[in-house]
């Protein structure tokens, strides 16, 4: 399988802080990749290492074939980046700024542009110093979207945008991946990569800590299980591999390690299921897990 | 007017280091020079009497007060004083008013318990009080030299009463329009105004132009003569004019926006193709206002040109001061008195590259370089778009002042050619500036600065005013070095290439540096 971004121990310091600490990313050619993490956990470095705007202190990283900090100008050609922070010239309308992005990239799609202002529901006629933060994300994503590019960085892209305007970027997201192009989309909002990702990409303080496809990493997480049973469940809530056990009365919840879901159940059975729910991890309970990890650690 | 005392609090501590730094450079500018004057200058009625012919001097600095010690320094340095308090107070007034809005902080403090005007007042209050305080301190200052207190006490209320009249201005300009840089503009407009009618009051003779111009007020209370403070109330009217209006505005308008409402632009560009292009929308403003400015200065300072033969004939001090400004002895004071210039443009025009290149910086800091270097386009391209614009701008910028002042001196070749060969000691200082930008980029704006200040006070021009020797200028700054081709040198090309090499030099190693490091 060709990758679009191949990371491998990247290393970058800024003086004595270490904000990449061996970091390793790979996106395949014609996927949707998810990139998560908490604040401060290296995304925006590593795609400013991606774009060659930062240089790596160590390890590897290759971009469409090329180097990022070399071979810049090159592969810039062919990738189209939505900074997290969008900021515009305030002198130039949003139309503009547009028609500018997309000239230097190589020129763009004008029947795309069109289509896109208007799902987007933007005034390009606006100069950027009156529009609010998400008026600025949606310029430089109608201007990615419209180019040609066949990599796409997007940079917590949908932090401004209301829910109408989230639903039209899922939307966009997926078009562009069914004309084949790569989208690395880095994001909080978890229901987004849920949504549109194949694969994801997790880091914690500059290192990859789990990534593979969402359905994969599911499989790491514990399922949340709740049921009422024929007698109160003593015996079970001393069972070793449940977590989180809260029983009231006749009901019982916890929570269990996908492997360890057999065992559960038979146990659960031997007491007598009136009814029962089980619900998959989220992308949530796992980012979580993460997070939760982190905080225990320092 | 809620929350008033907690804004102004605020607004203090911000200016706790600014306002301490100006204020001495305004005891510097007043009493400093009753100190200069008091070792310098041996019968200083005699000098009143020499200084008071010259048409040209009297433009600059207005009519004489009082052959005093105390009022030959009044004479010297208020118009000064005058004029660059009016710039502090617009600079602080927009400050603490517009810059807040634009920056979106003001919405945040707006949304507390605080009273609609209680931001604008806050500011007024902060400007206005450091006005009052600077004239106080003045006076004091001059007390202190030895200077009657009358006199002292009138000069620090003309102070302050000019301080006043250009806050209210300035709060005036803030309600006006929706970006800080724009009221900025258009209070300074008045500003200049202001002075150009003071200027044109007392070099044309024509007194009456003097009530119209808020400095001209100032002047006319004529510290250490006749105190004739009264006319001050006249300042003191258009203040609470304008405070009146800019309250007025205020409660009318929107938070964030302004009276002047933005139009809609083009809903898209096909001229916006390269970098190049794009430097040219973000630097033409600048050097549309350097070309203009320059393009007056040429005018006013060629038209004083024809009355300096009758000027250096009155007294051996204004001669001996022009013949350090000509390379022979046949040299007339007219070719001293234009190169003078020349060089003093020069000079003034070293800003002009560091500002451009600033921009740079402010590109990169705010994200925008980002964005831009995200496409394919290389560093070096991005760097050349705004460098074009510092070299070519400093060219152009002393092409109009040499144009103008040319054609209204009556010697246009000569005095084109004297403007243009300042261009490579400017180019100079933009190699420093790139210099900066590519290694230091943190600290560029400094270094910017402090390059322009060095230059400056080391120059020939400030330097000898300020008592720096005058040959150390030489080995220190690039102006001193080219030839004299106005007064009586003849143009050698060597001064001229090393200078051009030098920044050459610089610019090269600058985009290497640029290259190679990180964006920050």
């Amino acid at each position: 399988m060709e990758l679009a971004i191949d990371v491998e121990g990247l290393i970058k310091s800024f003086g004595q802080a270490r904000a990449l600490d061996g970091l390793d990313l790979s996106v395949r050619a014609g996927e949707v990749h998810g990139f998560l993490g908490p604040n401060g956990a290296g995304k925006s470095t590593t795609i400013r290492t991606l774009l060659g705007l930062l240089r790596a202190n160590g390890g590897r990283a290759t971009l469409l074939g090329g180097d990022p900090w070399k071979d810049a100008t090159e592969l810039h050609k062919r990738l189209a980046y939505v900074p997290g922070d969008v900021n515009l010239w305030p002198g130039l309308t949003g139309g503009e700024v547009i028609d500018l992005l997309g000239r230097l990239r190589g020129g763009l799609d004008r029947a795309r542009r069109a289509e896109l202002l208007e799902r987007f529901e933007l005034d390009p006629r606006k100069k950027a110093k009156s529009y609010s933060k998400g008026n600025r994300q949606k310029v430089a994503l109608v201007a990615a979207f419209a180019s040609d590019a066949e990599l796409l960085i997007l940079d917590e892209p949908t932090s401004g945008l209301d829910p109408l305007m989230e639903a039209v970027f899922q939307q966009c997201v997926t078009e562009e991946k069914e004309r084949g192009r790569t989208v690395l989309l880095s994001s909080h909002i978890l229901s987004e990569v849920e949504a549109l990702c194949d694969r994801v990409t997790i880091i914690r303080r500059g290192r990859t800590v789990e990534s593979g496809p969402l359905t994969r990493l599911r499989g790491l997480a514990r399922s949340q299980v709740t049921a009422e049973l024929a007698s109160p469940p003593d015996g079970l809530a001393r069972m070793p591999d449940l977590h989180g056990v809260r029983v009231e009365g006749n009901r019982i919840a916890f929570e269990v390690d996908r492997t360890r879901l057999d065992a559960a159940l038979a146990e659960l059975i031997r007491v007598g299921v009136r009814d029962l729910t089980c619900t998959p991890p989220s992308l949530e309970d796992l980012f979580l897990r993460h997070y939760e990890s982190e905080k225990a650690e320092r | 007017m809620n929350g008033t005392w907690t804004l102004t609090k605020l607004a203090l501590s911000r200016e706790r280091f600014i306002v301490p730094l100006w204020l001495l450079l305004l005891i510097a500018l007043a009493a400093g020079q009753v100190k200069r004057y008091a070792t310098g200058i041996g019968d200083i009625a005699a000098f009143a009497r020499e200084m008071a012919a010259n048409q040209a001097l009297t433009a600059f600095a207005g009519e004489i007060p009082s052959a005093t010690l105390a009022g030959m320094a009044v004479w010297k340095n208020a118009d000064a004083i005058y004029t660059i308090l009016g710039l502090i107070m617009i600079l602080t007034v927009v400050r603490h008013s517009r810059s807040e809005e634009e920056s979106g902080r003001a919405e945040l403090v707006s949304a507390g318990v605080v009273g609609r005007l209680a931001p604008l007042t806050a500011a007024l209050a902060v400007t206005c009080g450091s006005a009052v305080l600077a004239g106080l301190i003045t006076a004091a200052a001059m007390a202190a030299t030895g200077a009657d207190a009358a006199g002292s006490l009138a000069f620090g209320a003309a102070i302050t009463a000019v301080g006043l009249v250009f806050a209210g201005m300035g709060a005036v300009a803030a309600q006006l329009t929706q970006t800080a840089r724009t009221a900025i503009g258009v209070a300074a407009g008045g500003l200049g105004l202001s002075y150009v009618l003071r200027f044109v009051a007392d070099g044309s003779g024509i007194g009456a132009l003097k009530w119209f111009s808020p400095q001209g007020w100032s002047h006319l209370a004529r510290p250490y003569g006749d105190n004739n403070v009264a006319v001050l109330l006249l300042s003191l009217a258009f203040t609470a004019a304008a405070l009146a209006l800019a309250y007025r505005l205020r409660a009318r308008r929107d938070l964030g926006h302004g009276l002047i409402p933005e139009r809609p632009g083009p809903a898209g560009s096909q001229r916006l193709r390269s970098p190049l292009a794009l430097a040219w929308r973000l630097q033409k403003g600048l050097l549309g206002g350097w070309i203009a400015g320059y393009a007056i200065a040429g005018l006013v300072l060629g038209a004083l040109a024809t009355s300096i033969e009758e000027v250096a004939r009155q007294g051996a001090a204004v001669e001996e001061f022009f013949r350090r400004y000509t390379a022979s002895p046949e040299a007339g004071m007219t070719d001293a008195y234009l190169w003078l210039i020349v060089l003093s443009l020069g000079y003034v025009s070293a800003l002009y590259p560091l500002l451009a290149l600033l921009r740079l910086r402010n590109e990169e800091i705010s994200g925008r370089a980002e964005l831009l270097l995200s496409t394919p386009v290389s560093r070096v391209r991005w760097v050349a778009g705004h460098l074009l614009f510092a070299l070519a701008g400093s060219a152009l910028i002393l092409t109009a002042a040499g144009l103008t002042m040319g054609v209204v001196a009556g010697a246009p070749g000569k005095v084109l050619a004297g403007a243009l060969v300042q261009v490579p000691a400017t180019w100079v200082l933009a190699g420093v500036g790139i210099l900066a930008f590519g290694l230091l980029p943190r600290a560029a704006a400094a270094i910017s600065w402090a390059a322009f200040l060095f230059v400056n006070l080391f120059g020939e021009v400030l330097g000898p005013i300020l008592g720096i020797d005058y040959w150390i200028a030489k080995y220190a700054v690039p102006y001193p070095n080219l030839p004299m081709v106005i007064s009586g040198e003849p143009f050698t090309v060597t001064a001229i290439l090393i200078m051009t090499g030098i920044a050459a030099v610089l610019t090269a190693a600058g985009l290497v540096a640029v290259r190679r490091r990180a964006l920050t």
